[in-house]
């Protein structure tokens, strides 16, 4: 091919990458805007006043967040504890490779299946009834592999120098592990937490599984009230054809995602301030 | 590595704290193999049950998945098809608009859209899947019934176009790790030989980077599969199977949705049943993911000076 034939040949493709490039930026972006519109739009046009008198989203409100604190409370340390131990003390043998893959692709397992699981175990096993605790031990246990992922990845990442020179200048394991391992990969970890929080907080179809309900006269004050929250609502609500149902499902969509929102703020801050302590 | 890990004289093993701590670490680690085996148990347990009652030889020949009806049909195979046709499908859709995008936000895209593109890519990732189910119901299945008058107010195409949005940024976000992991330096050294910036991406990365970048299709597709929400909101619950994408679909999962909103006796065939189709759910997405993960580490290993040298 001669020269000048070439450099158009090549300009076309150039061209075509960038046109394709922005044809497929403009895809998601219209999407996720259209997503947003119709949500707003939707919850701005407000329920029927015989409905909406029925259906305030306190409870489901105060659901999700006891869902969240509980699920926090049994998966980050039990996640981020494994994590460390897999990846900074476990014997390189195969049968720890085996656990260790195990939980690394329990990861992949979908909500759903921990839900089933939860009635056999939580629901009706331990006898706790559909309640908030029988819900939070099921997104427990759903998000603890997928905090142990996280987590080792962000762990894998220290460079090994570090503990070799950590080492050398006589540190014990424990303190290897806390002055230089977790301190290096700490915005990792907690950046693959919050992930891992998120979605669980975000997660109907485990909650509705176990028998979330979805109608509440009162808001849950214990772990051992009815369980009830937000996504479940959600759900509960778009699958009513009735009219005045979509816009109080796009309402409490909403609501959702300002929740999430603020949960992503509270960990993005202990970040931020962790991050700025280590300097 | 291993070195560190076997070199006990560093850490005594009298000393308190480091054994308090060891023991601690060790116990969190046998909570959640403790908490995975309870689950897999469980899941196991009812199952064996089931299979007590209902052959195994019907559940994989049997051509209807009935269970509760008046002659039951206990077949997978329905739903298994269900699931294919929605992950195959919602792969079909994200594809090649995430490909496109993974390649040209790695390699072509100015700071600043890459920057706007990313935050939409991680605020598409953290919709929660009941908040995609109400876009497809509400939203996507009304606009497409403008195009086809014949749209059933339930069907697999809305629920494809929503489960395969939400899985683009599963591809976007790997796919783009595996282009990254393709050092620089190839790519420079080739671009310094002659070849054009669009030869060194798309005949240089692009194949380096492949196995990577089907790992992560894997991986979106074991999402697809286990997707629940969606396809319970916008697909329906039909018995039967059709591979019309204008009609409803069945899945694992939306069977499973459908099943726990009645009332589920336990001890009942419908109870054990939940509990078989949740096993096969089980195998299914550990297997992909476990596939997913192999060939994103594969390729990572494969990339031209990548780890395993």
């Amino acid at each position: 091919m001669s020269a000048p034939a070439r450099s158009r040949e090549t300009h076309r493709v150039r061209r075509w990458l960038r046109a394709l490039g922005g044809v497929a930026a403009g895809i998601t972006l219209a999407a996720l805007c259209m997503l947003a519109v119709v949500m707003l739009l939707n919850a701005g046009r407000g329920p029927d006043a015989g409905i909406s008198a029925h259906s305030g989203l306190l409870a489901a409100v105060a659901g999700t967040l006891w869902l969240a604190i509980l699920t926090a409370a049994i998966a980050v340390p039990v996640g981020v504890g494994a994590a460390v131990y897999l990846e900074e003390y476990a014997p390189r043998t195969r049968a720890w490779r085996f656990l260790a893959s195990v939980l690394a692709n329990l990861a992949g397992v979908p909500p759903v299946v921990y839900g089933i699981a939860g009635l056999a175990l939580f629901v009706r096993g331990m006898g706790l009834g559909p309640s908030i605790l029988a819900g939070g031990l099921t997104l427990g246990v759903l998000t603890v592999p997928r905090v142990i992922a996280n987590s080792r990845r962000a762990l894998a990442s220290v460079p090994e120098s570090l503990r070799w020179n950590a080492l050398a200048l006589g540190a014990t394991r424990w303190q290897v592990v806390r002055e230089q391992v977790l301190r290096a990969a700490a915005a990792g970890i907690v950046k693959g937490c919050s992930a891992a929080l998120v979605r669980a907080v975000g997660a109907a179809a485990p909650l509705l599984i176990i028998g979330a309900a979805s109608f509440t006269t009162f808001a849950p004050v214990s772990p051992s009230d009815p369980l009830t929250s937000l996504p479940t609502q959600i759900f509960a609500w778009t699958a009513r054809p009735q009219a005045g149902f979509p816009a109080l499902a796009a309402g409490a969509s909403v609501t959702l995602l300002f929740v999430m929102a603020l949960i992503g703020l509270v960990l993005w801050d202990i970040r931020r301030r962790h991050g700025e302590a280590r300097r | 590595m291993t070195a560190f890990r076997s070199s006990t004289g560093a850490h005594p093993r009298s000393d308190p704290r480091e054994r308090l701590m060891g023991g601690l670490l060790l116990g969190c680690t046998a909570l959640a193999v403790a908490s995975a085996a309870a689950v897999i148990g469980a899941l196991g347990l009812e199952t064996v049950r089931f299979f007590a009652d209902v052959p195994l030889s019907r559940f994989l020949a049997d051509l209807a998945w009935t269970p509760s009806a008046e002659e039951p049909g206990f077949g997978i195979l329905p739903l298994l098809a269900g699931t294919a046709q929605i992950a195959w499908g919602a792969t079909v859709m994200a594809l090649p608009v995430a490909l496109v995008l993974a390649v040209f936000l790695e390699f072509y895209a100015g700071k600043r859209t890459a920057s706007v593109m990313n935050a939409a890519v991680a605020a598409l990732s953290s919709v929660p899947a009941v908040v995609y189910g109400y876009f497809a119901l509400n939203f996507v299945t009304p606009a497409l019934k403008g195009v086809w008058p014949g749209l059933e107010a339930f069907n697999g195409i809305s629920a494809c176009l929503v489960v395969g949005l939400m899985i683009l940024p599963t591809i976007v976000v790997l796919s783009r790790e595996a282009l990254g992991a393709v050092p620089r330096s190839v790519l420079r050294q080739a671009v310094a030989l002659g070849a054009t910036r669009e030869r060194a991406v798309l005949r240089l990365a692009l194949p380096a980077a492949w196995l990577g970048v089907l790992g992560s299709v894997v991986l979106a597709m074991t999402r697809a599969v286990g997707e629940t929400m969606i396809v319970t909101l916008a697909a329906g619950n039909p018995t039967g199977v059709s591979w019309n994408p204008l009609e409803g679909v069945r899945t694992l999962t939306s069977f499973l949705a459908q099943a726990s909103m009645g009332d589920l006796a336990p001890g009942s065939i419908e109870y054990g049943a939940c509990f078989a189709v949740a096993a096969v759910l089980l195998l299914l997405t550990f297997g992909m993911h476990a596939l997913g993960r192999a060939l994103v580490s594969r390729g990572q290993a494969d990339a031209p000076g990548g780890s395993r040298s």
